[in-house]
């Protein structure tokens, strides 16, 4: 690691009453990076970017941004600013004076805030809307305000709480490239919480997942998604077939898998699994491989059958959903968009395979 | 019978009783004393405007009228700056089932009678009251002291008459700002002196100008609570207005004075908006 170290936690510990928000979380972001934390609502996201904000003390542990302690310092005398889930631009100023808010706190000049103000606006490729009521604003550039309001005071740290949450899914694709590559443009340390594993994965540099207060796994996007740690990283980043079942056999890291509903699966081991225990098996729609000719799977470790029950027609994200015969369970798979499966439709008969490898599974803890 | 009509018909029915109300006692009674206030006093004789003029020439007449106006801005702006904390802690800070019951506090007060709540006022300040008796008793005071028939005294009645109709705007208009607005100032480096200033205030300003216009006006329109508490030398116009109907029988010098009354407060309402940028369809929340 060369990058020094921005933002760091030391297990961090918040509770609220006898509901513990937050778990002993520690973690190191190093400057410059795009650091997301994901997870469902109420994992204690929240509570995280609050206490590194400042409107919350952590009941135990420390917070240190740019290796300086922030115990007992308050949000205002931060170098972190946060980007409220809905903004929180002034309503009683102009575009120009929200941006200039900070400065003036800072007691800086009229003339330079004038020309940093100016200058910001033309960054975010909005030059002349200094004059404009926050009302005449539309979503996308009521965004961009929100994070010029911020990026002009030059904070070590930018915090961002779901941003993009309030906004139509096509603004929202554009914003996400466009949060990124300013980002990646004025280097500043971005740490961003959202419970959308899209957003998460296309704009970050790193990625935490976060349940019931803790870390599961901290990792690059890639990372999260081909070698999740734990079942509920599996199961909440990117889409899965999931069985329940138990141990039969263990050879390498792979093991034999007899499923709750009867199936017999070969998978690759998260960790190291003994005969007759419980398991949770994944396998990723876009793991496995379709045909119509069952000499074509023949091949491949894990082979099923059965009947396609519906096309859930995406573009490129298209999925089949097939019923298997042996044991009525419905498993989901990518569907290819090539001229072998234009004409698939219900009732017609598909063979689905994957290899040890596009399987995963992980012991339940009893 | 076509839509429109129909719809027309609607509100016909919708709005008689607002418009009979209107008319009957607002604008009827007006007319009324407009006509009057143009006669000369007794039987006969020629339209005239002697009655507003004698307001003019008359220095004990505009300089209580004055008066009267000096102290009700005064009072607004004191209830203003009482009601402020409170209503900013009913509407921020105070959580659940705490919000309602101080609510009802403030509400408190007004079950009882203003005639009832003066006399209250009186038994505390009057030379034989609780205030003077316990200053006596702690030896502060040699002999008991007369709080009462100063302007001091009015001042209290009045402010304490008008807290709730200050509150109850500004609670309206707090509670209607994001917290997460006081938050990014607080985060943006704001101060709270500063985010009271730029953020907080410029908010509430429909609120305290809807708040400052009712309690200006029900002060200046005041007569009990001068009356009670000020004692014979109180001085305000609304005793003048009485004094010309009941005392002098003077009903036509009554009516212009109670004209001059509505049209100059009008006016003091009219410059305080202009003054603070304010609109009156701001004030009353149709904005």
């Amino acid at each position: 690691m060369t990058a020094p170290i921005d933002l760091e936690a030391r297990d961090v510990v918040k509770s609220f009453g006898s509901f513990r928000a937050v778990h002993g979380v520690s973690f190191e972001i190093p400057k410059g990076s795009f650091f997301s934390i994901l997870g469902p609502s109420g994992c204690g996201k929240t509570t995280l970017l609050r206490m590194i904000a400042g409107f919350l003390e952590p009941d135990s542990g420390e917070i240190l941004i740019g290796g300086r302690s922030m115990a007992g310092i308050p949000p205002n005398r931060r170098p972190v600013n946060l980007i409220f889930q809905h903004l929180a631009l002034f309503p009683m100023m102009t575009v120009a004076e929200n941006i200039a808010y900070g400065l003036r706190r800072r007691g800086v000049s009229r003339p330079e805030i004038r020309e940093r103000v100016g200058r910001m606006l033309e960054r975010i490729g909005l030059p002349g809307f200094g004059d404009k009521r926050i009302d005449q604003l539309s979503g996308g550039q009521k965004q961009r305000i929100a994070i010029a309001r911020c990026l002009v005071l030059a904070p070590t740290v930018l915090l961002l709480d779901e941003p993009l949450g309030a906004l139509d899914l096509k603004l929202r694709e554009q914003m996400k490239v466009e949060l990124k590559l300013l980002q990646a443009d004025i280097g500043t340390t971005f740490v961003y919480i959202t419970h959308d594993q899209s957003e998460a994965l296309v704009m970050s540099d790193r990625v935490a997942v976060m349940n019931q207060g803790r870390f599961e796994q901290v990792d690059t996007p890639q990372g999260l998604y081909y070698r999740p740690r734990t079942a509920f990283v599996a199961g909440f980043v990117g889409e899965s077939n999931r069985w329940q079942g138990w141990v039969i056999g263990v050879s390498g890291d792979e093991a034999r898998v007899r499923t709750q509903d009867g199936l017999e699966l070969i998978a690759r081991a998260s960790e190291r699994l003994v005969a007759g225990q419980p398991v949770d098996l994944f396998v990723r729609p876009e793991g496995i491989t379709l045909s119509k000719d069952p000499a074509e799977v023949g091949g491949l470790a894990n082979r099923l059958a059965g009947a396609v029950e519906s096309v859930l027609f995406d573009g490129a994200n298209s999925r089949v959903l097939v019923k298997e015969a042996q044991t009525g369970g419905e498993v989901t798979a990518a569907l290819p968009q090539t001229d072998r499966f234009a004409d698939l439709g219900p009732g017609q008969t598909l063979h689905l395979g994957w290899n040890a490898g596009g399987g995963l599974c992980f012991g339940k803890t009893p | 019978m076509s839509l429109r009509l129909r719809r027309y018909t609607g509100l016909m029915i919708f709005m008689t009783p607002a418009a009979l109300w209107l008319l009957l006692l607002i604008v009827l009674p007006h007319v009324d004393m407009f006509l009057l206030s143009i006669r000369p006093k007794g039987p006969g004789g020629a339209l005239t405007l002697a009655n507003y003029t004698r307001f003019f020439a008359e220095p004990i007449y505009w300089n209580t009228f004055a008066r009267t106006a000096i102290y009700s801005i005064l009072a607004t702006l004191l209830t203003l700056v009482m009601a402020f904390p409170v209503a900013y802690f009913i509407a921020k800070m105070a959580r659940g089932r705490g919000k309602g019951v101080l609510f009802l506090l403030c509400l408190l007060p007004f079950w009882v009678s203003e005639l009832v709540r003066t006399y209250g006022w009186m038994i505390l300040l009057r030379e034989s009251g609780v205030l003077s008796g316990f200053l006596v008793w702690t030896g502060l005071a040699a002999k008991p002291v007369e709080m009462l028939y100063n302007d001091v005294a009015i001042m209290i009645g009045l402010i304490y008459t008008s807290m709730l109709f200050m509150v109850v705007p500004l609670v309206t208009v707090l509670d209607s700002l994001d917290d997460s607005l006081i938050e990014a100032a607080y985060d943006l480096g704001g101060t709270a002196p500063s985010i009271l200033r730029e953020i907080v205030i410029p908010h509430a300003m429909p609120g305290i100008a809807a708040g400052s216009i009712v309690v200006f006006m029900l002060t200046l329109g005041n007569y009990l609570t001068p009356t009670l508490l000020g004692g014979k030398e109180s001085l305000w116009f609304t005793e003048q207005i009485y004094n010309q109907f009941i005392i002098r029988f003077n009903w036509e010098q009554g009516a212009a004075f109670g004209f001059l009354l509505l049209v100059l407060s009008s006016a003091i309402v009219w410059v305080g908006l202009k003054l603070t940028g304010q609109t009156l369809a701001g004030a009353v929340g149709s904005r």
